[in-house]
């Protein structure tokens, strides 16, 4: 009886907060498949479910977003992880052809014990300002800082970029764009205290050989249960290096690129674009890292490489509200400071460089208050380390439902 | 008794928050709704409603009969999307009645670049919150 009344309280309350809450609740299915979690030689297939709840409302010129996620993979359950955001986000005017944008939150994800290393508080502000130099002509300066802290503290990081952009578009019905960006990473203390035995005599011990278990993980005493894959068959694991010294190590990149779209008809959108990305100070921290499908790796991001992207891709909007989405990118990334190594461990004096075929599609169909897609990828990357020369497939099918309370006049 | 009155306060108070926001802004009238082709003249952010944020507004000319209307968008949408002057589009919207000489249509669909944006549904209840706005920004907080 008291469940029954209860679940009728929460019924009635739920049909009363939805119109008060006057903004959007979206709810998210995704369900992928891949053929190699870790994105090594040694593939291993998982398939991963998300769930995912997002609130959203505004109130005048200010935003507020709150999300809560789960990501439940099937094989390796160890990886499994929740996230929750929360931010703020504010639009000022300035002048009826200008704004400016600020955004402050907070996140956390938390990995079950065996990525238990990985998982993070964080902060993050941003800036922006955006202008029309002209009708047919947009400027833009942004600026975002971001802190976070792991459970184990090699990872920890303050971090900032600022970018510039311009566009133009054209009668042709083309637009031209340049971007240019400055990043900054600093870890705060990615060394591990110096080994009494040599480093190499540790990693020949601990790599293990062909799909090896990676540098024992000792940790920093902070985390107990080491780092990344390392438990799984397929990586090295994370290798950290070692520091008498200690202290901090930044890493800093300046990057252009250039895109150009093209319209034909109302059915057919073409863009190519190109950017270029030099490391222009200090190096990556770690001797190895890795990146994983859906894992977010504080080891390798977008701070880590100095190279190349091209990218190529077709958008058909079809009949019916069905889009269809394909492109291609080839990339080619050097990660300074990260050394190439045999598949016994052994360093082979060589940086680490990708060279990197990706293959895209994504078909979307909206109905009133969802959308459906289903997407697939393959990647072909080849390595100068041995162990991430691989390749893969990916499927994703997803649903998401959008419940819009506002109400029906002009907001 | 008392687990009723509570439940009773909540939902008055919820209730009476619903309502307390609510404006007399210009309704979209589904009888109204029109279809236009038209190329985009000017665009600015300017407030259109108490209470909401700053609304994206196009000034547009019909192609043909070269008839400008201003045509509202949604709020906040300035960062999300990059819409020229010059460009094409194809709007569905319903003529609303505001004063000024220029008409002004309440978008429902914005046709731009060969992608559809539903920014309401047919019933004219916004749905912007839970599409393009989630691109006004970076909002993956915590993430690198």
């Amino acid at each position: 009886m008291i469940m029954k009344n209860m679940r009728r309280l929460v019924s009635i309350l739920m049909m009363a907060v939805l119109p008060a809450w006057g903004g959007t609740v979206n709810f998210l299915f995704n369900q992928h498949a891949t053929q190699n979690l870790f994105q090594t030689k040694d593939a291993v297939a998982d398939q991963i479910s998300i769930f995912s709840l997002t609130l959203d409302h505004d109130f005048s010129a200010l935003s507020f977003l709150a999300k809560a996620e789960y990501s439940a993979f099937n094989q390796t359950s160890g990886m499994s992880f929740f996230t929750a955001d929360l931010g703020f986000d504010y639009l000022v005017t300035a002048g009826p052809k200008s704004a400016f944008y600020f955004a402050a939150g907070g996140a956390g994800e938390f990995y079950r014990q065996t990525y238990d290393a990985f998982s993070s508080l964080g902060a993050n502000l941003l800036g922006a300002f955006k202008t029309y130099l002209v009708p047919s002509s947009i400027l833009k300066l942004q600026w975002q800082g971001q802190y976070a802290v792991y459970k184990d503290s090699l990872f920890d990081f303050l971090s900032q970029t600022a970018a510039l952009s311009i566009d133009k578009y054209f009668p042709t019905r083309t637009t031209l764009k340049a971007d240019a960006e400055y990043g900054y990473k600093y870890f705060l203390h990615p060394y591990m205290p110096e080994p009494a035995e040599p480093i190499l005599a540790t990693i020949l011990m601990s790599a293990g050989g062909p799909g090896g278990q990676g540098l024992s993980g000792t940790g920093n005493g902070e985390s107990g249960g080491g780092w990344g894959g390392r438990q799984y068959q397929g990586g090295y694991g994370f290798i950290p290096r070692y520091s008498s010294e200690g202290g901090g190590a930044g890493i800093g990149h300046v990057s252009a690129s250039l895109l150009a779209a093209q319209g034909i008809g109302d059915v057919i959108g073409l863009s190519a674009s190109a950017v270029r990305q030099w490391i222009v100070s200090g190096e990556n921290p770690f001797l190895s890292i890795e990146e994983f499908y859906f894992v977010q790796n504080p080891s390798s991001d977008s701070f880590s490489w100095d190279g190349y992207q091209l990218n190529g891709r077709i958008t058909l909007n079809l009949p019916w509200d069905v889009a269809l989405k394909t492109g291609y990118t080839y990339s080619d990334k050097t990660y300074p400071g990260v050394e190439s190594m045999g598949l016994d461990g052994v360093p082979l004096g060589v940086v680490r460089n990708d060279l990197r075929h990706l293959l895209d599609a994504r078909l979307q169909k909206d109905f009133r208050r969802f959308s459906v897609f289903l997407a697939y990828s393959y990647v072909d990357n080849t390595s100068t380390d041995p162990l991430f020369t691989w390749k893969s497939n990916y499927i994703m099918g997803g649903i998401e439902w959008n419940l819009p309370t506002g109400r029906k006049g002009g907001v | 008794m008392r687990y009723r009155i509570a439940v009773v306060s909540i939902l008055a108070a919820l209730a009476v928050i619903s309502v307390a926001g609510q404006t007399s802004a210009p309704f979209y009238n589904v009888d109204k709704e029109v279809r236009i082709e038209a190329t985009v003249r000017e665009i600015i952010l300017e407030p259109r409603y108490k209470g909401t944020a700053p609304f994206l507004v196009l000034r547009v000319e019909e192609s043909g009969s070269a008839k400008a209307f201003n045509v509202e968008i949604a709020p906040s949408w300035f960062f999300g999307q990059d819409v020229h002057g010059g460009e094409k589009v194809k709007i569905v919207g319903s003529l609303a009645e505001t004063p000024g000489s220029v008409p002004t249509i309440i978008a429902r669909e914005l046709m731009l670049r060969g992608e559809t944006f539903k920014l309401r549904d047919k019933h004219g209840f916004p749905s912007w919150q839970g599409g393009p706005k989630r691109n006004r920004g970076p909002r993956r907080f915590g993430s690198s």
